[in-house]
């Protein structure tokens, strides 16, 4: 038995990166769902696409890329780039249709002419695709300076359809799992590229130049192959990609600036190289950039459900996950090496190799146990100093429960919207109480304070919270155990006779949209507090 | 014509590595003079030299600083992408040394009422500066052993602390811009010999750098392993060693480069301090000259690369365009150098100055 599972191991090692990224999707995906009740809603699996589409867009483009041995850096800057000018021109009341296609074919050129660089310059892919992201940031400046919003009706339609899985969802009260149209667009896309990689002459001439340090790339020309034509090609689709992954990210959004997509070039690398792909070419498969793409997202998402971890935690992770696979596959080039390296090792030598094997080993082994050790004392002291020094510092933020029963007295009082919001950078908690006659009162534990505004005002957030399906099973506490920087917020709004509670925090993708509109018509409202 | 030119060593010039760079540098300088009215006006205030062209050079120190260990790994025929990231984890540490309140350690009142006083550290002084030039070179010998012991493609074997850094930084800060009032601490930034005392930095970088490449067999092993790795084993060089010692010493530049950013900015923000740094580096040993595929390089060719590099944004800052918008000018200026470096060119160029080697052994 083991000696079959060990044939049928060294038969496919191709497929070990695959597999093992498919592997460990799958233990952190059970992982997550055994720790947090959250993940075990199927909504939470279609969360990993519905936040991703553009990251899937950008890391098919840069796949294609890697496979020939290149490397594409400028993802970032033309995804900012198609966020800011295509924000810009719906802005001048440009038709939508219309710069879909200008920021397709804006994209398509900046690929080809990096391209241009690289196949006829000879340019290090690094250096010309540098250059485009620079530019393209740039550009984004020159555009405009401060954000601008997008208020097309369109790109709220695309950001705001759910579309409804058949079998995990009712259609008659539109509840339960759903994905978005920029889901579909994703993975058609994906179909495609998968077509293009794997069934084509122009996916096989992508593989056959890359690799081997340049040498399969000199074969390639030899063999007759367009290798020049080639690369051109595969920049441009990355900036086809690019242009499309900016505007899944716009629509996502819902706002064009230069500093928007801040190191995402990085984080699409990373998913390449989870999924699988060799980042010197020539090995690899896009099914697995798929799965790199969801296990970035599925790190992310568990440390937003955990709560207690802050956010920098992914990009640590992430980074650690990098590493790891590209552990896997230098030791699988090394082993193919040895398979055919002509020099057969003496005893001796082999005997001096394993001692080596094992002190370096050895060496590891020591290095890891001890920083999981340093690491396990820093956060243990961490939370004992903490506990000895109860002095409020600007990080560790108490967690302040609800005041609920001064909510149900403003309610008593004659008050439809209570909105309590604390937490927060700040620390803050803010307990306000909207009344039918426009009047406001906000209390923050400390001072209180009244505001005026007209009845007509109170009455219009009713009505809209109202049409956002408050009293209906569609609007749910998501309450969990909040990161440091969030707020959580605690809203009752009593309305025609109905009264409900709901709660959640932000910083995680598990409340509805909705709550999060009405939260921002509110805010509008209620006084505001001095730091 | 020729002759007069050769008496003027004008062809060894023209050969030598930091020709270009000069030339464009001297444009660019041109094109501040004409344009931006006092560039080179230069004004003592009390003890103290003023003037633009002195904030260009001051400006560069990082971009300097960063080059020099830059050249030596990109000389092996490797690359740093992770400095910009050293650089923060770098910073963190040097602050949290002398402002430990913000993690929350367990610090008596008195201590941290002392914390805004500009002559107070937590730490003694040298330590604060010796401990981030330390994490700086593990940061090094980690991307070296990567790169040499485990065997991988150095852009990657670098990535990785590309991607993590600035995650440890935060982790280090707990994601909190740290001030920094010790007045001793910010003169490394900050403070003026007659010129600004970070130039100073730089300058005794590049003599410690060009010392041990120049004065010992260390920079002729760099260029060899770079130019041929395989033929510089049978010569009998330790490839692995020379390639992470390169390593080591640009994480310890990108220590020195750390401490002088966040001295002069008097903050640690883990997201932005060194952001796109690595990116100036390495361009500036590009515009140096040197090539990405190792061997022969020149020190001072890629100080003049960071000059460049530094001047241009100076002047474009002068023209009104926005801060922001630099990056689209250094683009421009990335596929000049790309045009200018492409061998099309350059045979093009020897050709009129009449280098080309062949051509003189026909004469």
């Amino acid at each position: 038995m083991m000696t079959r599972f060990g044939l049928a191991i060294s038969k496919n090692r191709k497929f070990l990166p695959l597999a093992a990224t498919i592997f460990l999707f799958i233990i952190a995906y059970s992982f997550g769902a055994f720790s947090y009740a959250g993940m075990r809603d199927p909504q939470a699996f279609f969360t990993l696409f519905i936040i991703t589409p553009f990251l899937l867009i950008s890391a098919i483009g840069e796949t294609f890329v890697v496979f020939t041995g290149g490397i594409d850096l400028s993802v970032s800057g033309v995804v900012a780039l198609t966020a800011t000018a295509s924000a810009a021109l719906l802005q001048a009341g440009v038709n939508p249709w219309i710069v879909f296609g200008l920021m397709l074919i804006m994209g398509m050129t900046l690929g080809a002419v990096m391209g241009t660089f690289i196949a006829y310059l000879k340019v290090h892919p690094w250096i010309a695709t540098i250059a485009g992201m620079w530019f393209a940031r740039g550009m984004c400046y020159i555009i405009s300076d401060s954000e601008i919003r997008i208020y097309d009706p369109l790109y709220k339609l695309l950001a705001g359809t759910k579309i409804l899985i058949p079998g995990l969802a009712d259609v008659v009260t539109k509840k339960g799992a759903y994905i978005t149209p920029l889901v579909v667009l994703s993975m058609t896309i994906f179909i495609i590229a998968l077509f293009v990689a794997h069934f084509t002459k122009f996916g096989r001439t992508i593989y056959a130049i890359g690799g081997n340090g340049g040498a399969n790339e000199q074969s390639a020309r030899l063999m007759g192959l367009p290798v020049d034509r080639t690369k051109i090609l595969v920049y441009t689709v990355n900036g086809l990609c690019s242009a499309l992954a900016g505007i899944a990210y716009s629509i996502y959004v819902g706002s064009g600036h230069g500093s928007h997509a801040t190191g995402f070039e990085m984080t699409v690398i990373a998913a390449v190289v989870i999924g699988g792909t060799m980042l010197t070419g020539g090995e690899g498969y896009m099914f697995g950039t798929l799965f790199g793409v969801l296990t970035t997202a599925l790190i992310q998402m568990i440390i937003q459900f955990n709560g207690k971890l802050s956010s920098w935690w992914t990009s640590i992770a992430i980074g650690v996950l990098t590493l790891a696979f590209i552990g896997i596959q230098s030791l699988l080039v090394n082993i193919n090496a040895k398979k055919i390296s002509p020099i057969k090792l003496t005893d001796s030598d082999a005997a001096a190799r394993k001692k080596k094997t094992a002190l370096y080993g050895g060496i590891a082994a020591v290095v890891i146990i001890a920083s999981s050790l340093i690491f396990y004392f820093v956060d243990k002291n961490a939370k004992n100093t903490a506990a000895a020094n109860p002095t409020p510092t600007v990080t560790n933020c108490q967690l302040k429960p609800f005041r609920n029963d001064l909510a149900k007295q403003f309610i008593a009082d004659g008050a439809v919207i209570t909105y309590e919001r604390n937490g927060g950078m700040d620390c803050i908690d803010e307990l306000s109480a909207l009344y039918p006659d426009g009047r406001i009162v906000s209390d923050n534990g400390t001072e209180k304070k009244e505001k005026t505004v007209t009845p007509d005002q109170i009455n219009k957030v009713l009505t809209d919270i109202n049409n956002m399906e408050w009293f209906t099973d569609n609007m749910y506490s998501t309450y969990h155990k909040p990161c440091d920087q969030c707020f959580h917020y605690n809203t009752t709004v009593v309305y025609q006779g109905k009264s409900k509670t709901v709660e959640a925090v932000d910083g995680g993708t598990d409340a509805p949209s909705e709550y999060w509109i009405m939260s921002g018509e509110i805010t509008q409202l209620v006084p505001v507090f001095s730091k | 014509m020729k002759k007069f030119l050769s008496n003027f060593r004008f062809k060894k010039l023209v050969e030598s590595k930091i020709f270009f760079p000069l030339i464009a540098l001297a444009i660019i300088l041109l094109f501040d003079l004409i344009v931006i009215p006092g560039f080179f006006k230069l004004e003592m205030k009390q003890g103290h030299l003023y003037g633009s062209f002195i904030d260009v050079l001051r400006n560069s120190v990082p971009i300097m600083i960063l080059a020099i260990g830059m050249t030596l790994v990109i000389a092996t025929g490797g690359i740093d992408i992770s400095v910009g990231a050293t650089m923060a984890i770098a910073s963190s540490v040097a602050c949290i040394l002398i402002n430990p309140t913000i993690i929350g350690l367990k610090l008596s009142q008195d201590i941290s009422s002392l914390v805004g006083n500009s002559t107070y550290s937590f730490t003694p002084l040298w330590l604060v500066i010796l401990v981030p030039l330390i994490v700086a070179s593990l940061c090094g010998l980690w991307n070296g052993v990567l790169v040499t012991y485990g065997k991988i493609q150095p852009m990657v074997a670098t990535l990785i602390l590309m991607i993590a850094g600035r995650g440890i930084a935060q982790l280090i800060t707990n994601a909190i811009k740290i001030i920094i009032f010790n007045d001793t601490y910010a003169y490394i930034g900050n403070g003026w010999i007659i010129l600004p005392f970070s130039l100073y930095i730089a300058a005794f970088i590049f003599a410690i750098a060009w010392l041990i490449t120049r004065k010992t067999s260390i920079g002729l092993f760099i260029e060899a392993v770079g130019a041929n790795s395989r033929s510089s084993f049978f010569a009998g060089i330790n490839a692995k060693r020379v390639k992470l010692f390169t390593y080591v010493f640009c994480g310890f530049c990108a220590g020195v480069a750390a401490l002088v950013v966040s001295s002069s900015i008097r903050t640690s923000d883990a997201n932005q301090i060194g952001l796109y740094m690595e990116l100036d580096a390495i361009l500036a040993v590009i515009i140096g000259g040197t090539s990405m595929d190792g061997g022969r390089f020149s020190l001072l060719a890629s100080m003049i690369g960071a000059l460049v590099i530094q001047a241009t944004s100076t002047s474009t800052l002068a023209l009104g365009v926005p801060a922001s918008a630099i990056i689209a000018v250094k683009a421009l200026v990335v596929v000049i150098v790309i045009i200018l470096y492409s061998q099309q060119v350059q045979g093009f160029l020897r050709k009129i100055f009449g280098t080309n080697k062949q051509k003189e052994v026909k004469e």
